[in-house]
């Protein structure tokens, strides 16, 4: 044994990565599926970024809303723990009952940002197609006074024309990182970009200050999502056969 | 963008064409495939297309950097660059073999480091490297514990991502990574430059050696989300050192950072001085930094200074002896400490398999060595030096007596002898 062998991991800090997925009943078929895909697929690339990085534990947490609300689990789990459940559709569009668990839970007492180490601002990606059913204004006016809510890195998909794109950007703070797809194609790819791309901002090197300007995490992360939906291929009309 | 295909020709702008074999890794700027050139492989990185900021001036750059060549052995350079292909282009780089691992992982306690000797080595050629390159004028502007592999068993490093590595005064948009930035990049007083470049260089050298960050401490532990504003000020407006002899407010807390707690007392006072400058005065005062050249002499310091515990083989050093006793830090045995070969810039701790260099000797080259300490075959507490260079050695006792010693000829190990290496007379004490 020498120094060098009993040296521990370095301390990190853990990113809290939330899926917020819509499961109402219009959900069904192509939609639900490609989330169940690309969600699961995305999962074990998460889990290699988290290994090749030194900055970062990252942790997924799931909340999914129909008819209510619930999380996959009763807490924010390692990526390379992380096993996915396939989600089914039900129900309504409760939104403003996702709210309100999300709030509860971005938080240390009781919520998911325990760790010792700290954590980075989480990243919240929320995914809906459709109007709220809910009463949700009260919800997502308390969770903007939330201050991990007003750190976080957040982008939405609206899942075709039908979605609440006026709603989504009012949870992410502006409409450019309200994404919209038309195709399951399209839709698995951004989820995919995103989450990776969320994964990955504690690691990544910031542009220059320009003018004395320094670029924001959240402005870098917008870049980025807005960047790639530029080269996405996806249909002008909704197709989700 | 559509991949590369395995055979796919791709040409280069000094006329020759490379094919594609297959793809290596993806990233977020693009993708790296393994490709043939002239019968032999390297690496291509091909980036996505729209997401360099400034097209035209990044690839001519690249192919200035490529025409240049590289300035050290250590980076994986742009050798060549490509045609613009469907609207982007790519470089291609040696190939990285498999001893080289990953930093990250160093950090992550999934890759150890051999031995004290290699990470100290591993040290010297990050500064050499850097020096190469800064003096060829140009600046590297992102160091960061992502883009350099280094070999666990020698402490060999390859240094990658050198797309924006531009000249004196030049930026081609980057800023760099969070925890790694100079302070002045971070409150955007300036972009990377030297200057900048020396303070990473000195954030990934004490990464090295006692793998934990030297700014996160009881305070950065203590903030519960690093935002943008709270990274700002713990690395960059109110940043604190965790050993500053001065201020307390951001030790190292026992559970959290282990690491600096136990290597930190384990390595001599002057090196904890050249990371007491470099994060003390140094964070904002630029004059205070310290250059490659002042690096390297404290860690070639370091390399003459080791004494290996006859007992447990663990690596000590002669400078921390006290009452001419060093507890082996290991396996606690107390070592006696050794005579030195001392001259005006240097003191080598005479123990078997020391050696003496070309840089004692000549102020040359560090890595050339000229003189080995040796055992006694029949009696191993009988130690000697092999003079193993071609020059001749004038040796001379207390007693006044005089010898010359040749390539291969071994000379005691005693009190007050004095060696001349031509203009240099050391002496054993």
């Amino acid at each position: 044994m020498g120094k060098y062998d009993k040296v521990e991991g370095i301390s990190k800090r853990t990113m809290v990565l939330f899926f917020i997925i819509d499961k109402s009943y219009s959900m069904s078929g192509s939609k639900i599926g490609a989330v169940n895909v690309a969600v699961r697929e995305v999962i074990p690339e998460i889990q290699k970024i988290a290994e090749d990085s030194a900055d970062a534990n990252i942790k997924i947490a799931v909340l999914t809303f129909s008819s209510g609300a619930q999380w996959m689990y009763q807490s924010a789990i390692d990526a390379k723990d992380f096993q996915w459940n396939g989600i089914n559709v039900d129900g309504t569009t409760d939104i403003g009952q996702a709210f309100k668990l999300l709030n509860e839970k971005l938080a240390r007492n009781g919520g998911f940002m325990t760790d010792a180490a700290g954590s980075y601002a989480p990243a919240i990606f929320l995914m809906s197609d459709g109007q709220p059913t809910d009463e949700y204004k009260k919800a997502l006016a308390d969770l903007k006074n939330n201050n991990w809510f007003k750190a976080s890195l957040k982008a939405a998909v609206a899942i075709g024309d039908d979605a609440d794109k006026d709603m989504l950007a009012e949870f992410t703070g502006n409409l450019e990182s309200v994404l919209i797809v038309h195709t399951p194609e399209a839709l698995k790819k951004l989820i995919r970009f995103v989450s990776v791309t969320a994964s990955k901002i504690g690691s990544k090197s910031s542009n220059a200050p320009i003018d004395g300007e320094v670029q924001t995490k959240q402005s870098d992360f917008n870049q980025q999502i807005v960047d790639f939906n530029d080269t996405l291929i996806d249909s002008q009309y909704d197709d989700w056969n | 963008m559509e991949e590369f295909k395995h055979g796919q020709k791709i040409k280069l702008t000094n006329g020759g064409e490379l094919t594609v074999v297959s793809k290596l890794g993806e990233g977020g700027q693009g993708i790296v495939y393994k490709v043939k050139y002239n019968d032999k492989e390297y690496a291509l990185k091909w980036y996505f297309p729209k997401l360099i900021k400034n097209p035209n001036k990044f690839y001519n750059n690249l192919s200035k950097n490529a025409t240049m060549g590289s300035p050290a052995k250590e980076f994986l350079w742009p050798l060549a660059v490509t045609d613009i292909q469907n609207s982007s282009f790519g470089y291609i780089m040696k190939i990285r073999t498999a001893e080289y691992k990953n930093f990250a992982h160093f950090l992550n306690a999934v890759v150890r480091f051999k031995s004290t000797n290699a990470v100290i080595d591993a040290t010297l050629n990050m500064v050499n490297a850097f020096q190469s390159l800064h003096r060829k004028g140009y600046s590297y502007q992102d160091l960061n514990d992502g883009n350099f592999f280094v070999n666990p068993d020698n402490g060999d490093i390859l240094i990658c991502d050198n797309d924006n590595v531009a000249p004196y005064g030049e930026s081609l948009g980057v800023g760099g990574k969070s925890r790694y930035m100079a302070p002045e990049v971070v409150l955007g007083k300036t972009k990377p430059n030297l200057d900048t470049d020396l303070f990473s260089l000195a954030v990934v050298l004490f990464m090295l050696i006692y793998i934990s960050h030297p700014l996160e401490g009881a305070k950065v532990a203590g903030c519960p989300c690093l935002t943008d504003e709270a990274e700002k000020k713990f690395y960059a407006s109110e940043p604190v050192f965790v050993c500053d002899p001065k201020d307390s407010s951001n030790r190292p807390v026992r559970g959290i950072h282990n690491n600096v707690i136990n290597l930190w007392p384990l390595f001599p006072q002057y090196l904890q001085n050249a990371f007491v400058r470099s994060f003390g005065d140094g964070i904002n005062n630029i004059s205070q930094r310290l250059m490659e050249a002042e690096w390297k002499k404290i860690f070639l310091r370091l390399k003459d200074d080791i004494l290996p515990c006859p007992k447990c083989g663990e690596e000590n050093f002669v400078s921390l002896a006290q009452n001419e006793i060093i507890d082996c830090c290991e396996c606690k045995n107390k070592i006696i400490k050794p005579l030195l070969l001392s001259y005006r810039d240097f003191e080598i701790a005479l123990a078997p398999t020391k050696n003496i260099t070309e840089w004692h000797t000549e102020d040359g080259d560090y890595l050339k060595i000229v003189g080995t300490v040796v055992q006694n075959k029949s009696n191993p507490n009988l130690w000697g030096i092999r003079n193993i260079s071609e020059k001749l050695w004038l040796v001379k006792f207390p007693n006044d007596d005089e010898k010359t010693v040749k390539q291969n000829e071994v000379m005691p190990i005693l009190k007050d002898v004095t060696i001349s290496f031509g203009t240099k007379k050391a002496i054993i004490n």
